[in-house]
């Protein structure tokens, strides 16, 4: 992914984007996006969650005018907050979308989410909190979740 | 890997990017044909989520160009 800023009078400019652009996408092969349609679909849910969009929106005033406390956020800061923020719903979505898989143990949704074992069953216990999965029971000594 | 010719979906500002892609097409500058250029009144129109639909609808790369 690649952002420039180009002003409408600087076309060799252009050109120079578009063909570093395209060398660098080249470099990096095709997308596979069938093979990462999970991730894809955990993203879209995250960029389109509420909290994360209010996060998102509120940076500019609470970083350069304050909270409605009057503190004002150090962009840093508030970046690296609003990084774990995004991280956690990102991994919380991955979770629900390989609950939704049928991958329902905790063993399983570590291995098909690729997160370690503490961070899932840490989520899973959060997302209970918060009504989103479900306590299923025990199958073969193992806890299954579902979600709501 | 490199004879493979990538889709990238650009997003263009109006009044920016949009306007020297076209300036360098009328003084017939070459650039590679593998954008697919979506003009946008303005970068900051630009959503996240119109990044992964265009992931997930195939593309290979997003450039987005204010």
């Amino acid at each position: 992914m690649h952002l420039a800023w180009v002003s409408s009078a600087e076309a060799q400019h252009f050109v120079d984007v578009a063909n570093k652009v395209t060398e660098s996408i080249k470099s990096q092969g095709p997308l596979k996006a069938d093979e990462l349609q999970m991730q894809l679909s955990a993203a879209e849910m995250t960029v389109n969650e509420e909290a994360v969009r209010w996060l998102v929106g509120k940076e500019i005033t609470i970083t350069s005018k304050g909270d409605v406390y009057g503190r004002k956020w150090d962009v840093n800061r508030y970046e690296a907050f609003l990084d774990s923020a995004l991280e956690k719903v990102y991994h919380k979505n991955l979770i629900c979308l390989a609950i939704k898989a049928d991958f329902t143990s905790v063993r399983e949704i570590s291995k098909k989410t690729g997160l370690i074992l503490q961070r899932v069953s840490y989520l899973l216990a959060d997302l209970e909190k918060t009504n989103m999965v479900e306590f299923m029971g025990m199958q073969d000594s193992k806890p299954v979740f579902a979600v709501i | 890997m490199a004879d493979y010719e990538p889709k990238i979906v650009a997003f263009l500002c109006n009044w920016c990017a949009y306007a020297g892609a076209d300036l360098a097409g009328v003084s017939r500058l070459q650039y590679p044909s593998n954008l697919r250029t979506i003009r946008v009144m303005c970068s900051g129109r630009i959503d996240p989520s119109f990044i992964i639909k265009a992931f997930q609808e195939g593309c290979d790369g997003v450039l987005v160009s204010g």
